[in-house]
């Protein structure tokens, strides 16, 4: 456990920005291997960009409020 | 000697070399060289192993769509990691106990004091280092070989040869460059260059992981700087809006408190 707690600390640290992009890889995923997705593998790049930045801005905004 | 192979790898090895220099640079200042230069060395013999023993069926046998991803990703969450951490202290929200703060802290009394300070190998410098330099080094392979193998099968070892020769002056060109620009990187504050490295990481990370999900990215490369610049755009947005929300938090204290205290006050008089 102690393990595992040390490489999530090293990698990474934060649970939102962990779990945002997890589900962003996870999509892209599909989106690349399901063939019923595939008309949406154009928008691969916006999809990926998108979420980058909003995982950014929800950790920020989870900091901010907790600090109130 | 094919020119035009060693200028098309020349060209197109300056690209990663700099991609890699880049965040070797970036890891030396900001944490420290040693950890820097221990990564690339060590990913550049990692290079070596595998060049060797592979040598031109490495072009057959690495998955370089699958080594993109995995190293996309990662640099992504370490690229956010670092730019969040930055944002936060720019906008004055950093925690107040923080251990990284200390350690600065202690650092910086330790420079005042005039002792020196011994440079450890710090885990996560290495780690950049080497996962940077061996992405764009098996990339370099790669031109290498394949434009070398392109010439034809009769002229191969001199298309290679001269693939190679046109890298190395490529890598050795980058190399004299960043240390030239090595010094007057020391002089920009520390935060700064930290969320400088935030924006990098975050943008290679996002350019190498679109790779691995087979995203043409319009203009090739040339598409990071667009992602530095919608990074770093997006950052000074939500730096500006925290820093307006810190304000309006310490006037709500600030009215809390003054209220509190004239309410005491009424309690208090008889």
């Amino acid at each position: 456990m102690k393990a595992i707690k040390a490489i999530y600390n090293f990698i990474v640290g934060d649970m939102i920005i962990l779990i945002g992009i997890t589900i962003t890889v996870v999509v892209l995923a599909l989106i690349n291997f399901v063939n019923a997705l595939a008309p949406l593998s154009g928008a691969s790049a916006y999809i990926l960009i998108i979420a980058v930045l909003v995982v950014l801005t929800a950790t920020l905004m989870r900091e901010a409020r907790g600090k109130r | 000697m094919q020119w035009a192979v060693a200028i098309a790898s020349f060209l197109a090895s300056a690209v990663e070399f700099v991609e890699a220099f880049t965040i070797v640079l970036v890891v030396g200042v900001t944490i420290n060289w040693r950890s820097s230069l221990v990564g690339a060395l060590a990913a550049a013999a990692t290079l070596a192993v595998i060049v060797g023993t592979l040598g031109v069926a490495l072009v057959q046998y690495v998955p370089i769509g699958i080594l993109r991803l995995v190293v996309g990703i990662i640099l992504i969450l370490f690229g956010l990691k670092w730019l969040k951490k930055a944002i936060l202290r720019y906008s004055g929200l950093k925690a107040l106990h923080d251990e990284e703060a200390i350690f600065e802290e202690t650092m910086a009394e330790l420079r005042a004091r005039g002792e020196t300070i011994t440079p450890r190998l710090e885990p996560f410098g290495v780690a950049l280092s080497y996962k940077a330099v061996l992405l764009e080094g098996l990339e370099v392979a790669f031109i290498v070989i394949t434009f070398g193998s392109s010439i034809s099968k009769t002229a191969t070892v001199s298309g290679i040869g001269s693939a190679a020769i046109g890298a190395a002056i490529a890598g050795l060109l980058v190399i004299l460059v960043g240390a030239l620009v090595r010094a007057p990187l020391k002089q920009v504050p520390e935060n700064t260059l930290k969320f400088i490295v935030g924006i990098m990481l975050t943008s290679f990370g996002t350019f190498w992981a679109g790779e691995g999900f087979l995203i043409n990215w319009p203009l090739a490369d040339a598409f990071i700087l667009i992602l530095v610049v919608l990074y770093l755009t997006t950052s000074f947005i939500l730096v500006a809006a925290l820093k307006q929300t810190k304000a309006r938090q310490l006037a709500m204290s600030s009215a809390d408190s003054a209220s509190f205290i004239e309410h005491e006050q009424e309690e208090v008089r008889p």
